[in-house]
């Protein structure tokens, strides 16, 4: 077998290009999620009530079907439905085929996301002790105030490595981006691959990529955790 | 001061308080005593809206409000005229033991950080830890812990504390430090209610022991009455028991 | 907006199902070859032979970082080539062959975090215990150690395999016909209608596998950790 390197050495520059789209699709999913995350969590922590019911629908079923299952479904569906909406109904001059296709990936990978850290936010707000909310009613604290200051600081704590993992598998569903068109890593790699035939060369280049950008976010998570966990550091000093 | 009458609470079938009445006067030191499942706890909690009780009123000061339909208002406010010590203590385990003082201070109470401050260190001070100030509770003792946790019910001046079995978690050699610290609070004139097993606490420094017993006072009186010639069989009983069980554990 | 036909929904389903040994075959393969690879890291990792156990860290965590579309194409179009070099053809070997070959690598990595934390689970006590109780070295084991260990392993297992069910579902890029395919395949026959009917059932299918797995398990584990709940209650 012959291994090209000088294309290995072209493609990975070239998918260097493609970072910036995939951290983009990364980031803006996890900054829409995180909101409705959180109040999914916070019904499904009721666990009565119609709220809960939906949520608890919501996360089974996103969690239950493939991401790619996802996706072909929601490409194929929003386009042709925004555009109804905002054409027929709406009645508005807008060209939805024209838009940017990474719109729909943050709209796909927002679901996804949501349903996962929903569930990562769920099991964290219940490893706080029931008697910190005590604690903080009684000094006289409002439920608000004491899910602000006391609850979520240390349910945050004990999310973040189930956070962290959430986000290393957002950053691999993102090479799925290609199949709406957006140009990520995947997407520039295969198109090369295609050229002259050289997909081992092009796809090692891909996975080089993703450990090294899986790396870097696991990295980041690691100094984040330390910081916001100096009081349990101290536990084992 | 204080005064709640016919206190109902039941947990699902389980009838829990069947009307209790309690009156607390300034400068009481009440300490109840009963059985374990008698309804102590659940009273104190209720008095604090931990709980929310069924039936009944209370009195305090000037508020007078049903349990059942208090409003937020309410009981924000009597939460803030109240200190409340747990038996575990629940600290906030991302605050040090200075910031567990002064959280209540300042976000509860708008209190100035200085000024809150300087209230914190001088209630961490009364309870003898004026050098564990920015140690987290997880650095700290068991006793230690409860310490903060007096402090911080203490700091925000509260009209009456209640304590909830504040030694029942506590390594017996750590029981000793928690109770002369409360009874040092007693001497300087603070208003308690305590629910506790410590027979000799409740000897010596209660103005008034009331027994409870399967959900109902039984009776009360000053400690002196209560231990020497209880009227109740049910008190007898019980007092005979504890008083057994501390002679044949100090053999 | 063209119109939208639940009654489709049914008549694909109809005719995705049979294709559903497909995909539980590739499963079971994945599971199979993905395990023993799996145990051989656990085994290393639990060792104290700083190299081997270096070299399982390594492997755990670079698949954690790899895409398993990435992964599947690199094998499926890279692995014939490869092979080729040392004089082996694989170029008509069945796709299945390149599915099953790909998420073993990945399902390895899970296995060996689930045999792992199975075993750090054993309590040295319990054997010390049984043995003095009269029990055999092997009884031990089968009576009391590995009962403790399936409890503590089954849900993760559990996770693993409706992670790799979902996964495997990208199968269908490089043209095997498992469910997946099969609602490709129609969609490309009937030139791009009825693909939200068929997608929809696509994902009815995953939902009630995904659901029957879970509820599965959990029975199996609740009979299992009878001892266990006691001490909850």
């Amino acid at each position: 077998m012959h291994i090209n390197t000088e294309f290995m050495a072209e493609t990975f520059l070239a998918s260097l290009g493609g970072i910036p789209v995939t951290l983009e699709i990364t980031l803006v999913t996890l900054l829409i999620s995180v909101p409705p995350a959180f109040f999914m969590a916070l019904a499904r922590q009721r666990r009565k009530g119609i709220g809960s019911r939906l949520a608890s629908a919501y996360v089974s079923f996103i969690r239950g079907t493939p991401v790619v299952l996802q996706i072909l479904f929601l490409y194929s569906l929003l386009p042709s439905l925004l555009n109804y909406l905002f054409t027929q109904v709406m009645s508005l001059q807008v060209n939805v085929f024209k838009w940017n296709t990474i719109l729909y990936a943050f709209i796909v990978f927002s679901l996804n996301t949501t349903a996962v850290l929903s569930e990562v936010f769920r099991s964290a707000l219940s490893t706080v002790e029931h008697g910190q909310m005590e604690g903080a009613l009684s000094v006289g604290l409002s439920r608000r105030q004491a899910y602000a200051r006391i609850i979520l600081p240390q349910a945050l704590v004990s999310a973040l490595p189930n956070i962290c993992n959430a986000t290393v598998n957002l950053l691999k569903s993102t090479s799925l981006a290609f199949m709406m068109t957006v140009q990520d890593i995947t997407a520039i790699a295969k198109v090369r691959a295609a050229y002259g035939y050289n997909y081992i060369e092009a796809y090692l280049v891909v996975l080089v990529v993703y450990i090294l950008l899986c790396t870097v976010v696991q990295l980041l998570f690691k100094a984040v955790e330390r910081y916001l966990s100096s009081y349990k550091k101290l536990i084992a000093a | 001061m204080l005064e709640v009458r016919n206190v109902h609470k039941s947990f699902g079938d389980n009838e829990i308080l069947k009307g209790v009445d309690l009156k607390v006067e300034k400068g009481d030191i009440i300490v109840i005593l009963g059985p374990s499942g008698s309804g102590k706890t659940t009273l104190l909690r209720c008095i604090n809206f931990l709980e929310r009780a069924e039936k009944g009123t209370m009195d305090f000061d000037d508020i007078h409000t049903e349990f059942k339909t208090a409003s937020r208002h309410q009981i924000n406010a009597i939460r803030k005229r109240t200190g409340f010590v747990f038996q575990n203590y629940n600290l906030f385990a991302n605050k040090t033991a200075l910031q567990n003082v002064t959280e209540g201070l300042t976000v509860a109470r708008k209190v100035p950080k200085q000024e809150a401050d300087a209230r914190a260190k001088e209630a961490l001070d009364r309870v003898g830890l004026s050098d564990r100030y920015d140690y987290y509770p997880s650095q700290l003792s068991g006793g230690q812990q409860q310490r903060v946790g007096i402090a911080r019910a203490i700091a925000v001046n509260p009209e009456v504390i209640l304590f909830d079995e504040p030694t029942s978690a506590l390594d017996p050699e750590l029981v000793g430090e928690v109770l002369n610290v409360m009874k040092a609070l007693a001497r300087d004139g603070a208003t308690m209610i305590v629910v506790t097993h410590e027979m000799g606490f409740a000897q010596d420094v209660a103005s008034r022991v009331v027994f409870m017993s399967e959900g109902t006072v039984v009776e009360q009186g000053a400690p002196k009455e209560i231990f020497r010639a209880p009227k109740d069989p049910r008190t007898a009983q019980f007092l005979r028991r504890i008083l057994r069980d501390d002679y044949e554990y100090s053999i | 907006m063209r119109p939208f036909h639940p009654s489709y929904i049914i008549t694909a389903l109809g005719q995705i199902i049979p294709f559903l040994w497909v995909t539980l075959a590739t499963m079971a393969g994945t599971v199979f070859f993905g395990s023993l690879a799996g145990l051989m890291l656990a085994r290393a990792k639990v060792r104290r032979r700083p190299l081997s156990r270096a070299l399982a860290n390594v492997y755990i965590y670079m698949t954690r970082c790899i895409p398993s579309i990435v992964l599947l194409f690199i094998i499926y179009y890279g692995l014939p080539e490869l092979l080729l070099a040392f004089g082996i053809n694989i170029n008509g070997f069945n796709k299945a062959f390149f599915v099953i070959t790909t998420f073993s690598v990945l399902f390895a990595a899970n296995m060996a975090e689930v045999f792992r934390s199975a075993y750090e689970a054993i309590d040295p006590g319990q054997r010390e215990a049984a043995l003095s109780a009269g029990l055999s070295e092997w009884e031990a084991f089968f009576r009391i150690l590995l009962p403790q260990c399936v409890t503590v392993a089954l849900p993760n297992f559990a996770n693993a395999l409706v992670n790799l069910m979902k996964e495997g579902s990208l199968a269908y890029t490089i043209g095997m016909v498992d469910v997946m395919g099969k609602g490709q395949l129609m969609i490309g026959m009937n030139n791009g209608s009825y693909s939200l009917e068929i997608y929809l059932a696509l994902a009815i299918l995953y939902w009630v596998l995904t659901v029957v797995l879970e509820k599965g398990f959990g029975y199996v584990e609740k009979r299992l950790s009878s001892g266990k709940r006691i001490v909850a209650a």
